[in-house]
């Protein structure tokens, strides 16, 4: 008999724009996928314990989520913290992966998951930017970017540059490359980000966050030169790994 | 308690708002910003909360102060937030100058105006502390805090008035720089005292008119004084009806005498220009002939005459829809926002594109809006001539528009595609803002067909999303104006993305679950137009204002229902889905509200809860505006003198180009018709929904240093993740055209569109291919002006030709009529007419989106050729242009010809490129349409991005100029692989596509252009002369044109 399908929560509501091609590239990687409004969520009380039995995986997509008042992702974080109670380190501790890519990524740095010793800012351009930009992981302690090399990923964002703080900058970085959490970097840093960082993960490299767009890349007709390689419009693109990989690990 | 907090950046960190807020002074006046050495930008939030000091403490830290990033004052609330003294001093010590001369600019909102930051930040501290803060109130602002010798009160004003501040929605005051230093303002009483205080204003009171007596001077001023812009013929006929004894005898019935201000309001925004078209649907006498209508004649009775399988519903709604496959549907509208972004360019773009995403929300039983479009007409950036009273500099347009999409796309995680951005000093009048949407729909929705709106008696009005305030009155009234120095900025607004994206969110849930019967957005001329226009559908409504959420207090009857507040919807409702709809919308954060029910009375009926305000026949208000009737001529323009010479000495002709084709070529690539768009594209979000297959730049080499971007013709998107299917969108635009023959002109601009979306793949030519059309007219006045009348009407015809020509059907389209200046210069009066302008914009099925295609050469070796209509002209061409404003270049040429179309060879190669004829299509490399700029405009830009070189062979016996440089019509760039070279051309003669093939990609990094003589080629590659070359860095530059955007 078949194993049953894991099951994957897309947070979605109240900006959240990224839902449906997140979703998408979880079902395309054999989960079981529940879009979910983060209103009903709070309704239903859906906490700690029901999270982590039924879902495998929770990711929070890209967006505007509360029109980044406040901050961008602040006011997602503290209602995920506050009002369902959700721990993620404990939840990744108890074997669940998250995702945070864009607006998701900022919530869970507003959320401390990596610190109090960093942030994330404008880009030092001080524009918003859409473009494609090639990113490599560096060690192995994240689950979703296993057997990735550089890759091309597109970024569409205006606060990614992430800063460490400067009163415990060498600690802080130390730390990072220590627990390997600073598993992504750009090739080319045109949004100045420090240290060249696209995407952080916790210690258990279960919990990612990332600037560049994963679930935007799951066909091979999203990256800008594949008119130039037809042979390969029908294939995959390489952002569906990353689900791929959770699949595997929530097997 | 009350407190007050101030949330910087860290001086270590660059201050990406005071950045901003330093280029846009910049933009609007060098001067100013010259005045500024060092400026720093705080976020403000005044507190009044049910909370003491012990539990505030930790909830603001939590919530306002990102240690990495800011530093928090609060004066002495929280003393460790910031720096030594925990004040604004800190800041200002880091300052480069000092002493420094200090000074702030505080802005704050008026009472009553939506705040959402406020919102939020009351919000935030909710979750935080675990409990509801009726009584609480937080308002947020900004402190822009500046240091330089010459900032004095005049300075800051103008920085305060003109960048700072939207004086519609907020207030400012001047901070001096002893007040900055001390912590006065933190102080409760103060506070207290800065919080805005909403104090109702006037009473509810509904004004009446008697009309009877009226004279017809009497008329015209009441027009006038009300912004009703009603001509006096249709003031008579709303006299008229008033003074119908029958009328009078049915008033009398339910208490009303006499006109109300309500009454005639809404009779006003019905018969407006925007919302009635009066001038597309006048009877017009042109050239011997009377034209019933032309929107009828030209428009719908067009698109009557082609018919196509996959047209559901055309005119009738908030946009085209069309079939996409047997599941989904799939809608467009375009609309303009002229007059609202000459004034503030930021909010009149950014309602634009918000409202055109709720025509696609109110499309049908209601679609997703999956890609936006923006074009934009406005003058050169680099005008320097005294700008006339109330006209803003392009630039500054450009800047706040360009702002507005962005946020309207970006936020509300909707692709921007397609656009364009045209110059022309005309656009000074007015800028042409065109904001354009389309969206997916299933077929059926809940069991009832998408395209049909349905509404039974007894259904419940809803007003939903935002609430309803004094903004935006009199927007659908004040766009049929023209601009002068004294239009209203109150007729401007701000959109909400936020709002309208959660009510989008909502509507399209509440759609899948069938809770509401049939939907229509709330835009121009508000609830009156919204529910005056679904009242035709079941034959009545009745509503009562009193039940509209309001943003305040003290709203007049009439202001609610004419108000265009933004992101509102208007929502009809069966009473058995009355709880289920006002429970999901709760559960999504949206507000709604029940404002009455249709019925079949046959009037418009409006309360102000018991006491009726309105009653109004619905046959009157909506057949009842008098028809103009327009009289049209067109005299052809005298052609003005060509600044190009003509020779028939083919040896100076040759001599010319040899020695002018490369300066001309970078002179044509870098003018800002042709130039790059590239800064602007990428602020635009083009990828979000993870659609993308065709962008509007292929990049090669992305995310590395030789990363280089070139432009493509128009946008694929693959709508629907089930299915392979895409949708391409491009535009067609040619005013320069309009000063030879509008009916080229709107030619010109339909086989632009046509040929763009056929670069990237559109299907073309079966009776299944869909392939829709949108047009856009923006003219100056033309009721007073028989020629500009004749000029429309010269359009309208060559838009039928074309389209009929091409069996592409008008879907949808919007006229704007008012677009000039009348005001004064230097004390002069002047007037500013735009040229003829009309936009159309292609919507087409690509049957299979691996098969879609870009711009750029992609091989060394591959053969390069000219595909289609070889007939091109120099008149009316960019090169015409650029000679006319470059005085060092004088070309001369061979021959002066005006392109023409040639609509059968057209349909040929068109149904080759879409699929309908032949098989070999799949085997282009590359197709770029020629446009401005012509042929070696077309080759420059598909090797611009890849940086390979070419070799172009022109061929002897045709005029080089005319063949490298002429425009026209139906014509392409390809590049094929050799070894696919011989099926392809085997298919274009089986096929009678003209072609030639006129060269290589090279292995090198430029362009060289050879001139091959009728005599064997004399040159030992066989080319023949070498004309001139270019280097891929020279034709980069030029296109980049770096310095003159931003």
């Amino acid at each position: 008999m078949r194993p049953q399908s894991p099951h994957a929560l897309v947070v979605t509501g109240d900006g959240i724009q990224g839902e449906g091609e997140t979703a998408h590239a979880f079902r395309l990687a054999k989960f079981d996928v529940d879009i979910r409004h983060l209103n009903d969520l709070i309704q239903e009380k859906l906490g700690m314990d029901e999270l982590c039995r039924k879902y495998s995986a929770v990711a929070f997509p890209g967006g505007f989520s509360f029109g980044d008042d406040l901050g961008a992702g602040r006011i997602l974080g503290l209602k995920l913290t506050y009002q369902l109670g959700w721990d993620l380190a404990t939840y990744a501790s108890r074997g669940g992966l998250v995702l945070g890519i864009g607006n998701g990524f900022q919530a869970l740095i507003r959320m401390g998951i990596f610190g109090k010793d960093l942030s994330i800012t404008h880009n030092a351009t001080g524009k918003w930017s859409d473009t494609w930009t090639k990113v490599t992981p560096s060690g192995n302690r994240c689950v979703w970017l296993r057997g990735l090399g550089t890759m091309d990923l597109p970024i569409r964002h205006a606060e990614g540059r992430i800063v460490i703080g400067a009163s415990r900058r060498a600690e802080t970085l130390a730390k990072l490359d220590r627990l390997g959490m600073a598993c992504l970097k750009y090739e080319e840093n045109s949004i100045g980000s420090d240290e060249k960082r696209a995407g952080l993960c916790d210690s258990t490299g279960r919990i990612l966050g990332l600037m560049p767009r994963p679930e935007s890349y799951i066909r091979g007709t999203a990256h800008p030169e594949w008119t130039a390689q037809r042979g390969r419009a029908g294939a995959p693109g390489v952002g569906l790994t990353f689900f791929e990989n959770a699949y595997h690990e929530a097997m | 308690m009350f407190a007050r907090i101030e949330i910087a950046v860290r001086p270590d960190l660059v201050d990406s708002t005071a950045q901003n807020l330093m280029r846009r002074i910049e933009l609007t006046d060098p001067h100013l910003r010259r005045q500024i050495r060092w400026a720093r930008y705080l976020e403000i939030y005044w507190l009044d909360l049910p909370v003491g000091r012990e539990e505030l403490i930790p909830a603001l830290s939590e919530i306002a102060w990102d240690r990495v990033l800011q530093w928090v004052f609060t004066g002495n609330l929280m003393p460790a937030a910031a720096g030594k003294t925990g004040g604004l001093q800190d800041l200002m010590e880091v300052a480069p100058y000092r002493p420094g001369r200090f000074c702030g600019v505080e802005r704050r909102y008026r009472p009553g105006v939506t705040d959402t930051k406020g919102r939020s930040f009351l919000d935030a501290l909710e979750i935080v502390l675990g409990k509801k803060l009726d009584q609480g109130r937080a308002s947020s602002g900004g402190l822009f805090v500046m240091e330089g010798p010459g900032l004095d009160e005049d300075v800051l004003a103008r920085i305060a008035r003109d960048i700072l501040c939207n004086e519609t929605l907020e207030t400012w005051t001047l901070v001096p720089e002893d007040g900055l230093k001390k912590n006065e303002r933190f102080h409760q009483e103060r506070v207290k005292y800065d919080l805005p205080k909403w104090q109702p204003r006037g009473l509810q009171v509904v004004e009446t008119f008697d009309l009877s007596k009226m004279s017809d001077s009497d008329l015209e001023n009441l027009s006038r004084k009300k912004t009703f812009a009603l001509s006096l013929e249709e003031m008579k006929a709303i006299q008229a009806y008033f003074n119908d004894p029958k009328v009078q005898e049915k008033r009398s019935l339910i208490g009303m005498k006499n006109a109300t201000d309500v009454e005639l309001e809404v009779i006003a925004q019905t018969w407006s220009e925007h919302c009635k078209h009066k001038i597309f649907n006048a009877v017009v006498t042109f050239e011997g002939q009377t034209i019933d209508s032309l929107f009828k004649t030209y428009v719908v009775g067009t698109t009557q005459n082609i018919k196509k399988p996959w047209l559901l519903s055309v005119f009738k709604d908030n946009g085209g829809i069309c079939a996409f496959d047997d599941d989904d549907a799939f809608c467009v509208k375009v609309e303009t926002h002229n007059s609202a972004s000459a004034l503030e360019p930021f909010g009149g773009s950014l309602t634009g594109m918000l409202a055109v995403n709720r025509d696609i929300l109110g499309c049908g039983l209601g679609a997703k809006p999956v890609f936006n479009t923006n074009v934009m007409c406005i003058a050169p950036l680099d005008y320097r001539e005294t700008l006339p009273d109330r006209i803003l500099h392009p630039r500054r347009i450009l800047d706040g528009v360009r702002r507005g999409v962005q946020q309207a796309g970006n936020q509300s995680g909707i692709p921007t595609i397609n656009g364009a951005l045209i110059f022309d000093e005309r656009y000074l009048g007015k800028p042409l803002v065109y904001c354009g949407s389309g969206g997916i729909m299933p077929r059926i929705s809940a069991g009832e067909p998408c395209e049909v709106k349905k509404i039974l008696p007894g259904d419940r009005i809803f007003m939903v999303g935002g609430r309803v305030g004094k903004d935006g009155i009199h927007g659908a009234t004040f766009s049929s104006l023209a601009l002068s120095d004294h239009s209203p900025t109150s007729a401007v607004q701000l959109g909400d993305t936020m709002i309208q994206k959660r009510m989008a969110d909502f509507l399209l849930e509440a759609r899948d679950l069938g809770l509401y019967r049939a939907i229509t957005d709330n835009g121009a001329g508000g609830l009156s137009s919204s529910v005056g226009e679904m009242a035709l559908l079941s034959g009545g409504a009745q509503v009562d204002v009193s039940q509209a959420k309001a943003k305040y207090t003290g709203l007049k009857p009439f202001e609610i229902i004419v108000s265009e507040s933004q992101e509102r919807m208007t929502v009809i409702v069966p009473p058995i889905q009355v709880a289920g709809f006002q429970s999901l919308a709760e559960r999504r954060g949206v507000e709604v509200s029940d404002l009455g029910e249709f019925n079949s009375s046959g009037s418009f009926d409006i309360f102000n809860t018991s006491v009726q305000v309105a009653s109004l026949s619905l046959n009157f208000l909506h057949e009842g505006v008098p028809r103009l009737k327009l009289s049209a001529q067109w005299t052809p323009p005298a052609a003005a003198p060509s600044p190009i010479l003509v020779s028939t000495n083919s040896e100076q002709v040759l001599e010319s180009f040899k020695k002018l084709g490369q300066p001309v070529l970078l002179g044509l690539l870098s003018r800002p018709n042709i130039a790059s768009k590239e800064w602007i594209i990428r602020q635009y979000d083009h990828e979000a929904q993870g659609t993308s297959v065709v962008k509007p730049l292929h990049i090669t080499a992305s995310g590395t240093t030789r990363a280089w971007s070139g432009p493509n013709d128009a946008s694929v998107i693959k709508p629907k993740v089930t299915s392979d299917l895409g949708l391409a969108v491009g535009c067609g635009i040619q005013p320069k055209l309009s000063d030879i023959d509008p009916f080229l002109m709107a030619q010109a601009a339909v086989d632009e569109a046509v040929r763009n979306v056929l670069c990237v793949g559109a299907e073309y030519g079966t009776p299944d291919s869909v392939l829709a059309l949108v047009d856009n007219f923006c003219w100056s006045d033309p009721i007073h002006d028989v020629e500009k009348m004749g000029a429309l009407v010269r359009a309208c015809q060559g838009l039928q030709n074309a389209a009929l020509a091409l069996g592409t059907p008008l879907i949808s389209g919007k006229d704007s009529m008012k677009n000039e200046y009348q005001g004064m210069r230097r004390g002069q009066s002047i007037s500013i007419s735009v040229p003829p302008t009309l936009l159309i914009t292609a919507v087409a099925r690509v049957t299979d989106i691996k098969q879609a295609r870009t711009a750029d050469f992609k091989s060394v070796g591959d053969f390069i050729y000219l595909i289609g209509n070889n007939e091109f002209g120099l008149q009316g061409s960019e090169l015409q242009s650029l000679v006319r404003e470059t005085a060092q270049i004088h070309p001369v040429s061979a021959e002066l010809h005006l392109g023409r179309p040639n609509w059968n060879l057209a349909t040929q190669i068109y149904s080759w490129l879409g699929g309908a004829q032949g098989k070999q299509q799949f085997r282009l490399k590359s197709l770029h349409d020629l446009s401005e700029g012509g042929l070696m405009v077309a080759v420059a830009e598909s090797l611009i991005s890849r940086g390979l070189g070419a070799s172009l062979w022109i061929s002897g016996g045709r005029d080089p100029w005319e063949l490298s440089f002429g425009e026209g019509f139906h014509s392409f760039v390809g590049s094929v692989a050799p070894d696919d070279a011989p099926s392809i051309e085997a298919e274009w003669d089986e096929l009678g596509i003209p072609f030639q093939r006129i060269g290589n990609v090279e292995n090198h990094d430029r362009l060289e252009v050879f001139v091959r003589g009728s005599a064997p080629a004399t040159s030992s590659n066989g080319f023949g002369d070498l004309a001139f070359t270019a280097t891929i860095t020279q034709l980069r530059a030029a296109w980049s044109r770096e310095g003159y955007w931003e």
